[in-house]
């Protein structure tokens, strides 16, 4: 039963990626799904090194971006019929050359967790950067370097000229590399990378080398976010410095950790959110990365488990039908809360546009008068208050749920 | 014959000698107590059997091979078991899978990622026999962190018998506990080293007695009496050094 109820997660997860396109098919769209996908793989495999193994990488984007790099390199070389194998194992290279990165920096980099690891993380991430701006034969320097994907043996006919093509090879990707990342978390080693995290010294005293355990993690995220960087350079067909750099090390946490570290489905969730934002609202605004970070600050302030965490909280209460009594009192704390981000953003926008007449939401405001940024404060204050005052309410509410789920269990077990 | 034997084992921090050449046989099913009062290195003394520390001279041998200096994990795989005085276990993991993973390198997985835990039914079928001996099979699926103390010590004693090590070292395994916990603790401690070779530091004098076959009275840092139970509480040495500062403690 239990085999059945997970096998049936994994075909909607599945169906749901190859439906994507049927509901959405315009060329942005597409775009957006591929980037999707490469997100998903690359913050996954982060979130086997801080998720899984407690540790905390700024670098892991040299193992994304070398395998890119390498991708993008084969690439060329198949087009020169220097290699001969079709596209599709592309994100194999990526991945194989993450693995090899990983398998060096590895030796050194794990021997320690906490502060030590993420210092040589930084390091690591800073030295590759670097040195793809000097070495500018392999990384081409700040322009990077181009491939085409439409040599070698061709796939059942495929050219893959077009984007979707490329989303449907992805989605092939995305879900081997899922699952098998899933999988590894169901094995000694991936269940002992959980030990070792929680607590190295005693994972020792039951015969393990908290220093090999976190090696292999190492290894297998290296090898995962190689497979993005594959994917990316199948998607993008270049790849530049920037791909390897701290910018993007830095985002894949952002990810990982606002869908929730401790859940498999958290970073998938961080993906999908961050890349609709980084390619949505940067469409609207060019203010996104502050939203982008004021979004990362109240996460870690308010929901520290993350989206995935917020989610899971409400099993019990949902699994006890009680779920109920939370909808009014989300609505009363929600709609306010919706009205304060809206005005605030307004505020935010109108302060920073150029121009005297500013349109937000459909409204035309004037920025050089004082009273529509008056309007807008006033909308913002009252909707605090509101929030304020309902708040005591939602989190009465909020105990109550689970208070007497308390009680039931402490029935049950009696 | 001794399965573990301590020669002339000295340690010291900086300046400070903390282990001033012990000596000591234990053994094979022997159940063995170290007594001695705070500070005269007890729990130094087991770090420095189970690896955590380097010994600054002397060796120890277990089972004819000399393991001081040695890490943690290689002598743990010889099949040396220790528990901890503060609770050591897997907090987020469960109370399951804190077991499960004791026995991972004792059943030959090592560092596999090619086996899923869930399909190990011999493996699995182990754990269920070791939390129906700690008395946890209820609370299987709790995270360990959030179990009770008791519950937790109970764990703690669990994650080091899983591995069906010879030799179990117990550091202080009722310490913070209630008498009535204390006494199934006991219980517990017997059921789980029967056949066994125990190795225990413990303050309660009355559980020593109960456990003990042979008693090694530590005093900063040197054994001043290694002897059967009655002879200790009769010897005149340890009363000074150590029973009789219980007594007037109580």
């Amino acid at each position: 039963m239990a085999v059945i109820k997970k096998s049936l997660v994994w075909i909607c997860y599945l169906l749901g990626l190859l439906a994507l396109p049927q509901f959405f098919d315009s060329v942005l769209a597409i775009s957006i799904f591929n980037q999707m996908a490469i997100a998903i793989v690359f913050a996954l495999s982060y979130n086997m090194l801080l998720g899984q193994g407690g540790m905390l990488s700024f670098g892991h984007a040299v193992y994304f971006g070398l395998g890119g790099f390498l991708a993008v390199h084969a690439l060329v070389m198949i087009e020169f019929e220097i290699l001969s194998f079709s596209i599709i194992w592309i994100p194999l290279v990526g991945g194989f050359i993450g693995l090899l990165a990983a398998l060096f920096i590895g030796t050194f980099s794990t021997h320690k967790a906490g502060t030590v690891f993420a210092m040589i993380s930084l390091g690591i991430g800073e030295l590759i950067a670097a040195s793809s701006l000097i070495f500018v034969s392999f990384f081409g320097g700040e322009a990077g370097i181009s491939g085409d994907r439409t040599f070698g043996p061709s796939f059942f006919g495929i050219e893959w000229f077009q984007n979707l093509e490329i989303y449907y090879l992805a989605v092939a990707w995305v879900f081997i590399a899922t699952l098998f990342m899933y999988f590894f978390t169901l094995t000694p080693a991936g269940k002992m990378a959980n030990a070792v995290r929680d607590n190295p010294e005693r994972a020792e005293f039951i015969g393990y080398s908290a220093r090999r355990v976190r090696y292999i993690t190492f290894c297998a995220a290296g090898f995962f976010a190689g497979v993005a960087g594959g994917l990316f350079a199948l998607n993008y067909e270049f790849i530049t410095e920037e791909n390897l750099n701290a910018a993007t090390s830095g985002r894949v946490l952002l990810s990982a950790y606002i869908g929730g570290l401790g859940y498999f489905i958290g970073p998938i969730i961080g993906a999908v959110v961050l890349t609709l934002m980084n390619s949505l609202l940067s469409n609207y605004s060019d203010l996104w990365m502050l939203y982008l970070g004021i979004m990362f600050l109240l996460t870690v302030l308010f929901l520290p488990r993350g989206f995935a965490g917020f989610i899971m909280m409400h099993q019990m209460v949902w699994a006890q039908g009680k779920i109920k009594s939370l909808v009014l009192p989300y609505l009363l704390t929600g709609v306010p809360s919706f009205i304060f981000v809206i005005a605030s953003v307004g505020l935010i926008e109108l302060s920073h546009t150029d121009e005297a007449e500013f349109n937000y939401l459909g409204l035309n405001f004037d920025s050089t008068t004082a009273i529509d940024f008056i309007l807008i404060s006033i909308a913002v204050l009252a909707a605090l208050f509101c929030i304020r005052k309902s708040l005591p309410q939602l989190r009465a509410a909020w105990e109550s749920a689970n208070e007497i789920s308390d009680d039931d269990e402490k029935e049950a077990q009696s | 014959m001794s399965v573990l034997s301590l020669h002339d084992v000295t340690k010291n921090f900086g300046e400070t000698e903390i282990i001033r050449g012990v000596s000591l046989n234990i053994e094979r099913g022997e159940k063995h107590a170290i007594i001695g009062p705070n500070g005269a290195g007890k729990s130094t003394l087991f770090h420095l059997i189970s690896g955590l520390y380097n010994v600054t001279g002397g060796s120890i041998k277990f089972k004819d091979k000399e393991i001081q200096n040695k890490k943690p994990y290689e002598i743990s795989r010889l099949g040396l078991a220790r528990s901890f005085q503060v609770t050591n276990i897997f907090a987020r993991l469960n109370v399951f899978e804190n077991v499960r993973c004791s026995l991972l390198w004792s059943s030959g997985y090592k560092y596999s990622f090619w086996h899923l835990l869930g399909r190990q039914k011999e493996l699995n079928e182990k754990t269920l026999e070791v939390l129906e001996q700690i008395g946890l099979q209820d609370k299987k699926l709790i995270p360990a962190g959030e179990l009770a103390y008791a519950h937790q010590r109970a764990l703690e004693l669990g994650i080091a018998i899983a591995s069906g090590a010879e030799v179990i070292m117990l550091d202080e395994p009722v310490a913070g506990m209630s008498l009535t916990e204390a006494e199934s603790a006991v219980e517990l401690i017997h059921r789980i080293t029967e056949g066994k070779t125990l190795i225990m530091v413990e303050h309660d004098m009355n559980i020593v007695f109960d456990v003990a076959d042979r008693i090694s009275v530590l005093v900063y840092g040197e054994v001043i009496a290694c002897d059967k139970p009655e002879n200790i509480r009769a010897n005149t040495h340890v009363q000074e050094a150590y029973l009789g500062e219980v007594v007037t403690d109580a």
